[in-house]
């Protein structure tokens, strides 16, 4: 229903997206995660149309964006980010346009407009002018016009963004609605709140795909690396130093590294600490435990930590942004050529 | 064009909404104002409004930048241009819409001179010429139009409305001033110069002259920059 070929898009000297690829199925609901200039919003626009592509190809329900945009873009219901509207129109006025731009005669904006409004809970603010309503009704707003030609592919970017908690769980529960009959694109920064409505996730850092598939496939994948929560007895010159050197020494253990550096929080010198250890690690809380014991230390709390699509995420865009390590090929020197010219 | 037409009543319907359509249709009637009672007006003086035409590419100088300076760079400014262009709506219908809207405000705005025709026809002894008339405002209606295109590139080019409103009047004060070069041009170049003299033009309008080639002039003008901004437009798409 909707595929993303090897899209790149730079600006300048700036490589925003580079070669993201993939396949929405019919009545799939994916979010696309990222952080900040990760690529997210230049990804949507190309697979809205707003930008072209510089490489690859988006198809919206089997239609080119390049080639046959207008079909691609009946097809296909898009929310930007921060929801622009005109404010001194009136909501139905504003819904009545929007129809009229797809091509819709009277009697179908009559009804796609009346439709619209009751899915999404607007008729009492109906006849307002749009720089009344709050962010939230603003927002049902923008879903409203996104839906009233019916499409099959629903793009939203970031529609919980600037809005409160109550607003947010309202934008929740309309979404999950509206994924109940079609293929729905979004992105967000709220990961619990992907991890509710989404299907499928799709992670993107530095412009490329980091990760892509269900929440639960992807925090089982992560799972293999532990994490424990441990609160330590401390607080004297060097203790830190110590707990940490005496952590490294336990066998898997990869760091051990202090939660909070400057003590906000911690009470009586309990000091609390994030161990990880290494892939294929087994339960290493009994070895903590005794490490801890042997070398005099205190605990009063070892815990695992359970793996969230948060931390799945965290560590993907931590990974990201880490310089890369110079590949073999890279490490090594010019082999000379025939010619005697390193290339 | 169901998607040009929706866009254009929107446009027109918008100017009526907010302040600035009002006080840019009183500054115009101001201006327009001033010029029948000093001008036009005159005991002794025939009955004609040759000289409210001769002058409506100054007349329209202050008053069509102001018009079409919010039309794509309001969009651009606000974001709203972002579910026009992803909507089955090519650029060419939003250009043409947005451009149709600010002509049709301009009509309106012209609408209310229509008190200076009937104040000519009560007061005035023999009664001033029709043909005349319409003829002059044929010629404001393509000043018009050709002012607005201009306004309309430029408001694509910027998210800023002032900005857009300062580079369309100094294209038209440019256009306006070009007569005042053709004497120091080389002579090669006056043939030019004097095919872009809009003054020429309007006066032969104001005096009953209804010339085709000045109508292909404004015409084709003003298709020429509604096609650049319609470019201006659909390049966004490839930055």
């Amino acid at each position: 229903m909707l595929l993303v070929d090897g899209v790149h898009k730079s600006f300048g000297a700036v490589k925003a997206v580079q070669g993201i690829s993939f396949e929405l199925q019919p009545g799939q609901v994916a979010g696309l995660l990222g952080p900040n200039g990760a690529g997210k919003t230049t990804t949507i626009r190309m697979i809205t149309g707003f930008f072209l592509p510089d490489q690859g190809r988006v198809l919206i329900g089997g239609f080119d964006t390049i080639d046959d945009p207008q079909r691609a873009h009946t097809r296909l219901g898009y929310l930007p980010e921060n929801t622009p509207l005109y404010p001194e129109m009136r909501v139905s006025d504003y819904l009545n346009f929007r129809a009229k731009l797809f091509g819709m005669d009277r009697r179908a904006r009559k009804n796609a407009v009346s439709h619209v409004l009751s899915r999404c809970w607007l008729k009492e603010v109906q006849t307002r002018r749009i720089s009344k309503l709050s962010k939230g009704f603003r927002q049902r707003v923008g879903l409203a016009a996104a839906l009233l030609h019916n499409p099959p592919v629903l793009v939203l970017d970031e529609p919980a963004n600037g809005l409160d908690p109550s607003q947010i769980r309202e934008t929740r529960q309309l979404v999950r609605e509206l994924a109940s009959d079609r293929t729905m694109l979004m992105s967000s920064h709220i990961l619990p709140e992907v991890e509710k409505i989404c299907d499928r996730v799709i992670i993107v850092a530095a412009g490329k795909v980091k990760a892509d598939g269900a929440p639960s496939q992807l925090i089982r994948d992560a799972g293999d690396q532990g994490t424990y929560l441990v609160q330590s007895k401390g607080g004297r010159p060097g203790d830190d130093d110590r707990f940490s050197r005496i952590m490294t020494t336990v066998p898997y253990v990869q760091t051990a590294r202090r939660t909070n550096p400057d003590r906000a929080g911690e009470v009586m010198d309990w000091t609390h600490w994030v161990i990880v250890s290494r892939r294929g690690a087994p339960d290493l809380r009994e070895a903590i435990a005794h490490a801890a014991m042997q070398n005099g230390i205190m605990l009063r709390e070892l815990r695992t930590d359970a793996v969230t699509l948060e931390r799945v995420f965290l560590r993907l865009v931590e990974d990201a942004d880490r310089p890369a390590a110079p590949t073999d090929a890279e490490a090594a020197p010019a082999a000379p050529t025939d010619s005697g010219a390193a290339s | 064009m169901t998607g040009a037409w929706a866009i254009a009543t929107r446009e027109l319907s918008a100017y009526f909404r907010q302040p600035a359509g009002w006080i840019i249709i009183a500054l115009y009637l101001l201006l327009t104002g001033v010029v029948f009672s000093l001008s036009i007006l005159v005991p002794g003086e025939p009955a004609s409004l040759r000289t409210f035409f001769s002058l409506s590419g100054w007349l329209l100088l202050p008053v069509a930048p102001a018009i079409s300076m919010r039309l794509i760079s309001d969009e651009l400014r606000s974001g709203t241009i972002e579910p026009l262009l992803t909507s089955p709506l090519s650029g060419a219908s939003l250009i043409l819409g947005k451009f149709t809207g600010a002509w049709l405000f301009l009509l309106a705005m012209l609408i209310p001179t229509g008190a200076y025709i009937a104040v000519l026809f009560r007061v005035s002894q023999p009664a001033p010429d029709v043909g005349a008339l319409i003829t002059g405002y044929s010629s404001l209606i393509l000043v018009a139009g050709l002012y607005l295109s201009i306004g309309t590139l430029a408001s694509s080019f910027t998210s800023n409305s002032t900005l857009a409103f300062m580079m369309t009047l100094f294209v038209i004060l440019g256009l306006m001033f070009i007569e005042a070069a053709y004497a120091n041009v080389p002579q090669f170049l006056r043939p030019a110069v004097a095919a872009l003299m809009l003054r020429p033009r309007v006066d032969d309008f104001a005096r009953g002259v209804i010339d085709t080639g000045h109508v292909i002039f404004f015409v084709t003008g003003t298709a020429w920059f509604l096609l650049l901004s319609v470019a201006s437009v659909e390049l966004r798409r490839w930055r």
